[in-house]
């Protein structure tokens, strides 16, 4: 029984940490082997695990193989430690770890001239990884929300990496450390939603396990619905911010101050993932309630519009496909909800339409994107820029990576047989069920929904080729003119991987993902004819829809940034109108946080600190410094400071008793 | 274990063995500071007798011992040692130790007067140590006396600071003023109940209390006598000046030992009587005053936290508000929610004292005391920085360290079981998981100036040898008791048990 090594999985990496961490320094490249060691082999296993679960008897069954210690008491609580194979944790943990691989070999090229710090970010990265595979075959949400915070933690130590000694000098430096420090205090806003509603959890289910949870999901939800949806909202507020959602997905534009294998790393192996795949992991609870799924289907399309109109006008590489990165997370969640939706309706095959739709896209996405992060790489590597206006003409210079690319933005832009086509389509499709399905309201956001994620579908195809052309046709500028060409080996073979994926992802579809990904109802197992769905997509007008438009969008980027027939200015009034503005702003969301957190956080705290240290202490303070001339120490015992402590302490007793008064009036007297 | 190594010793004084060997010491630094030649002889005479009876304490807490000293006036109450008595003298003398272990090499504590300081160090010790052994409202007030007036001098004994002699004397005076209204509020209870006998007191509670108006404002002084000590807020104006003022290990003695004295007090006089009267309106009042308190408490702590641009004042609000979420159980009123908090307790020993520790280290390397000082400390003192910023992360309650596991068991005791009547406070849980996400934020701070700003020099940094050992004990203590909670969860549960009698 292999499955039984399962927590080899995080294990692994996690003593390749430790290992990189006390001996790195004196091994090749500074532990670069053995981080790259740890991930394979956390990868052998999980194809292992996964080869074994999936041809065995509790596959056919429908059931997971789980297995747990007990970890601690406490009153009727029992938490416990252990692991949950089921079809959702191999297919997340196959390519988590896959990718994540490729990302560390593609370190051995990209880190290369770092000397000494590379010894810090491969243990670094170890240990995100390390997170990233626990929280995936965690048996229980403690578990879970323990590796979530560790990738938390190693996501603000990455994105800082840079923040001692950028090689773009002391701005750069401080961008790193501003942008670290906001992707963890954001990120950190959503994890104690999730702290919240998974004590709100524990407090209706009694236990955090999934097999308890999932079995007894009915009976909760019957006995008090209200508490359940608060529980499950709060949980959702954790994936909006280690998700990037709207209105917390303004942290992660800015992560891309770390170097670009992180960005790979945290946009398509891990950290984001994670909060698509506990709405998915908790679908069986999240199906309890329709209007929480609703909600939830709004975030996602929402998102996805904003981030996609983010970036249609960046200049910077990283940064559109950033945004491009928070849109195709909005697309995941959206068919998450609408399938949620519709299976708490009681259509189950659609809801599990939506479901796959989105788990689907998710694996697909994690392989073009990885590919489209690392692709950017190489560009950066080989031009020492990010500004896509300083680039151009590269295809000449680096054929690989430009044709890479461009399956990548073919996938991303969803072209037939390339990956995206299948799994996009399939959201689109599952947000228009949920509008027929759906009732009077939620039909309604559906509709909306569905148009938004249409017009995504254009504009993602308009900006990722708009990236792609700027980069490598037309003229080549500035620092296009000294690029010395392509990226080594090891930079270009994981591209070459990646690639392929790409391109035959979104065939997985044909050969059996769909039954891999199976959902219960009651004793019946619900799961979709993979085969029978990619031919519906091709009955489905709405699919030509969306492909028209989004071949559209390639054109017109097309004579825009290469024929030069349309000049882009004449949209925009040349950088004056407002549209362009507030895109350029990001629709004013950061400001909107400064004010928020800065002005308003901050100055609370001042307040209350003002009028505890010095309305209290001051006023007498200032006072009598005047009075006397000088403010020692000594003078200052004398002149009030301790009488102000003394009449605070009274107050406080006076103001205990009128609560206590009121209190007991409150329950009825004595 | 068998507890009959120590009993073989002390016999009938089996329960008071540890403030014994506490004693001893009190009484005879002066005279080895005397005739020692060296400093550092008192020093391991000190460390010696800590060691000793931390070594005590453990067999017996191991042995799973119980018994009382009654005297010859057959006071049965007066020495009672339980698992909970052991379990909280683990906390102290493990806090005593730690901190005789660095004093020597700070170059905050004085030399000159080394037999005296050790003198007071104990002496306050011995008080803990006596208040969590005896259930009287008179005998715990001699006690927390003791400790107190000896940590009065303690602070006063940094005496070439200006800022030690102005802490001491408010710390003095405000100490004063509430040990005043703790008298008062013991001599209203005494007058309504004719008793001062917690046991008995606690039956009188069960019987229906004599919840008159006078009962009630005896109870509110003494709960504001008490929260002086823990720092609860409004009671709370002391901490901050106090503990920026004293040496640095004192600060950590005061901020670990002394305030978990005063929330022993509170468990022994106001969870051990309202238990019994949880569903009378007196005990059902009491509960939502220790609400509102804990919640006030938690978020005054951690908002006025955000502002400090001093280490030690920001440490000093963090430790506010962890005393206000440690209140949790004075709320919850169960033997969950107190095992939590008696765990929560223990926790902080090492996160809170591993941070005062790190800064007292730093001090001595002429780092200074304002967070900007810290830097770039991350490239000079890497161990040190990656340690802060362990504790710092386990205080703000991150997984898988101490800190988050405890803030676990608090919060879920908190919250309760299904269809279960604690299920009223989920509230009160919400609140504290807003708090440590707010104060997060302050610890963040010190986390990117160590990490991620630049310092002005880089120059690595030399830190005195026992700090470092003290420090790497209190950082592997945040990692164990965060993965295994086991170790020390166990004695906290038998600890509350003891409590609620069960």
């Amino acid at each position: 029984m292999i499955a039984e090594y399962t927590w080899l999985i995080p294990f692994i990496p996690m003593m390749c940490f430790l290992i990189i961490g006390i001996i790195g320094k004196k091994t090749p490249e500074k532990g670069g082997y053995i981080a790259i060691a740890g991930a394979l082999s956390a990868f052998i296993i999980s194809a292992a695990v996964s080869y074994e679960y999936l041809t065995g008897d509790a596959f056919d069954a429908g059931e997971a193989i789980t297995s747990e210690i007990e970890w601690f008491q406490i009153g009727t609580y029992t938490m416990h430690l252990g692991y949950y194979v089921d079809g959702l944790t191999c297919a997340m943990m196959l390519f988590s770890s896959f990718i994540s691989t490729l990302i560390f070999i593609y370190s051995l090229g990209y880190m290369h001239d770092q000397g000494e710090r590379k010894n810090r970010y491969y243990a670094e990265v170890s240990l995100f990884l390390t997170g990233m595979l626990g929280l995936i075959v965690s048996s229980n949400f403690l578990e879970l929300f323990i590796f979530w915070e560790v990738m938390g933690l190693c996501s603000y130590l990455l994105i800082g990496f840079w923040s001692f000694r950028h090689h773009d000098g002391d701005a750069a430096s401080a961008n790193a450390a501003s942008a670290a420090k906001k992707a963890f205090l954001v990120t950190r806003m959503g994890d104690v939603c999730l702290m919240g509603g998974l004590f709100i959890l524990l407090n209706q289910f009694g236990s955090l396990d999934y097999t308890t949870m999932f079995a007894t999901a009915e009976l909760v939800a019957e006995a008090d619905p209200d508490m359940l949806t608060l529980g499950l909202l709060l949980m959702f507020g954790g994936v909006i911010g280690k998700s990037a959602q709207f209105p917390l997905h303004d942290w992660l534009p800015d992560a891309m101050a770390g170097p670009t294998t992180v960005s790979s790393l945290i946009h398509a192996a891990t950290m984001v993932k994670a909060g698509v795949y506990l709405v998915a992991r908790a679908f069986p609870i999240y199906v309890m309630d329709g209007n929480v799924m609703l909600f939830v289907g709004i975030i996602g399309g929402v998102t996805a519009f904003i981030a996609a109109t983010m970036a249609l006008n960046n200049m910077n590489i990283k940064k559109v496909l950033a945004y491009s990165t928070i849109s195709q997370l909005g697309y995941m969640i959206l068919a998450l909800g609408a399938g949620g939706y519709l299976w708490s309706l009681g259509y189950y095959e659609l809801g599990a339409l939506g479901f796959f739709a989105g788990c689907f896209h998710m694996i697909n996405h994690a392989f073009f994107k990885a590919l489209l992060f690392m692709g950017s790489g190489s560009v950066i590597h080989g031009t020492g820029t990010e500004d896509m206006r300083l680039m151009g003409g590269l295809f000449k210079k680096m054929k690989i990576t430009a044709t890479t690319m461009l399956f990548g933005c073919l996938a991303i832009a969803g072209i037939p047989i390339f990956s995206g086509f299948w799994s996009k389509d399939l959201v689109i499709d599952a947000a228009m069920a949920a509008f027929e399905h759906g009732t009077a309201d939620g039909a309604t956001w559906f509709i909306i929904l569905w148009v938004l994620a249409v017009i995504t579908a254009f504009m993602t195809a308009f900006y990722m080729f708009r990236m792609w052309f700027m980069t490598f046709m037309g003229e080549p500028r500035e620092n296009a003119q000294h690029c010395h060409g392509e990226s080594p080996k090891t930079m270009t073979m994981p591209l070459v991987i990646l690639a392929i994926f790409a391109l035959i992802s979104g065939l997985f579809m044909f050969v059996g993902l769909a039954d891999m990904l199976p959902l219960h109802e009651g004793m019946e197992l619900v799961t979709l004819d993979g085969m029978e769905e990619g031919i519906e997509l091709f009955k489905n007008p709405y699919t030509y829809l969306t492909l028209i438009l989004a071949i559209v969008g390639i054109v017109i980027a097309y004579l825009m940034y290469v024929k030069k027939t349309i000049n882009p200015g004449k949209f925009n009034k040349f950088g004056e109108s407002w549209l362009y503005k507030a895109l350029t702003k990001r629709w004013w969301f950061p400001d909107l946080y400064n004010q928020i957190s800065w002005k308003l956080g901050y100055g609370v705290a001042k307040g209350v600190n003002y009028i505890d240290r010095q309305i209290v202490d001051g006023t007498v303070n200032g006072l009598s410094s005047a009075v006397v001339g000088g403010g020692d120490a000594i003078s200052k015992v004398q002149t009030g400071h301790v009488q102000d402590y003394s009449s605070i302490v009274l107050l406080g007793v006076a103001v205990l008793s009128v609560v206590v008064l009121l209190i007991v009036a409150q329950l009825g007297g004595l | 274990m068998d507890s009959e190594i120590i009993t073989n010793i002390f016999g009938d004084l089996t329960p008071v063995a540890t403030i014994i060997i506490l004693a001893i010491g009190v009484l005879s630094f002066p005279a080895v500071q005397m005739f020692g030649k060296k400093h550092v002889v008192t020093w391991i005479y000190a460390l010696v007798i800590a060691l000793v009876a931390l070594a005590v304490d453990i067999i017996l807490l191991m042995s799973d011992y119980a018994g009382y000293y009654a005297g010859e006036d057959d006071m049965a109450n007066w020495i009672v040692c339980n698992p909970y008595t052991l379990y909280m003298q683990l906390l102290f003398l493990t806090v005593l130790t730690i901190t005789v272990f660095v004093c020597h090499s700070s170059i905050e504590t004085t030399k000159n007067h080394s037999g005296a300081f050790y003198s007071l160090l104990f002496g306050a010790t011995t008080g803990m140590l006596f208040v969590v052994t005896t259930y009287d409202l008179l005998t715990i007030f001699v006690g927390v006396e003791l400790t107190s007036i000896s940590s009065y001098a303690m602070v006063a004994l940094k005496r070439k600071d200006g800022r030690a002699s102005e802490a001491a004397v408010k710390y003095a005076i405000v100490g004063g003023m509430s040990t005043a209204l703790t008298l008062y509020g013991i001599s209203m209870v005494y007058g309504t109940t004719g008793t001062t006998d917690l046991i008995l007191l606690q039956a009188i509670m069960f019987d229906g209390p004599p919840f008159t108006w006078l009962f009630a404002i005896g109870m509110i002084c003494m709960i504001a006598g008490y929260g002086f000590k823990i720092a609860m807020v409004p009671f709370h104006m002391w901490a901050p000046d106090v503990y920026e003022g004293a040496a640095t290990p004192v600060s950590m003695f005061l901020a670990t030992a002394s305030k978990k004295m005063g929330l022993g007090v509170f468990i022994q006089v106001f969870l051990f009587m309202f238990i019994m009267a949880k569903t009378q309106v007196c005990g059902e009042a009491f509960q939502y005053v220790f609400a509102i308190l804990a919640a006030v408490t938690m978020t005054v702590g951690n908002i006025v936290a955000i502002a400090q641009t001093n280490i030690k004042r920001m440490l000093a609000y963090s430790s506010i508000a962890q005393a206000g979420y440690i209140l949790i159980m004075m709320v919850v009123m169960t033997p969950e929610a107190e095992a939590a908090g008696l765990f929560h307790m223990f926790t902080h020993v090492f996160m809170k004292g591993g941070a005062f520790l790190i800064v007292g280290a730093l001090i001595c390397a002429g780092i200074g005391e304002k967070i900007s000082d810290y830097k770039g400390l991350a490239k000079r003192a890497p161990l040190i920085a990656f340690a802060m910023m362990l504790f710092l992360f386990s205080l703000a309650g991150i997984p898988p360290l101490a800190g988050f596991t405890s803030k676990f068991f608090l919060f879920a005791s908190a919250v309760g079981g299904p269809g279960d009547a604690s299920a009223e406070w989920v509230w009160l849980a919400l609140v504290a998981i807003l708090n440590s996400a707010i104060s997060l934020y302050y610890y963040a701070r010190v986390v990117k100036a160590m990490y991620i700003e630049k310092g002005a020099s880089t120059e690595k940094i030399k830190i005195p040898k026992p700090f470092l050992v003290a420090i790497l004990v209190c950082v592997v203590f945040v990692i164990v008791l965060g993965v295994y909670p086991d170790l020390i969860f166990g004695y906290a549960e038998a600890a509350a048990n003891a409590t609620f009698g069960i």
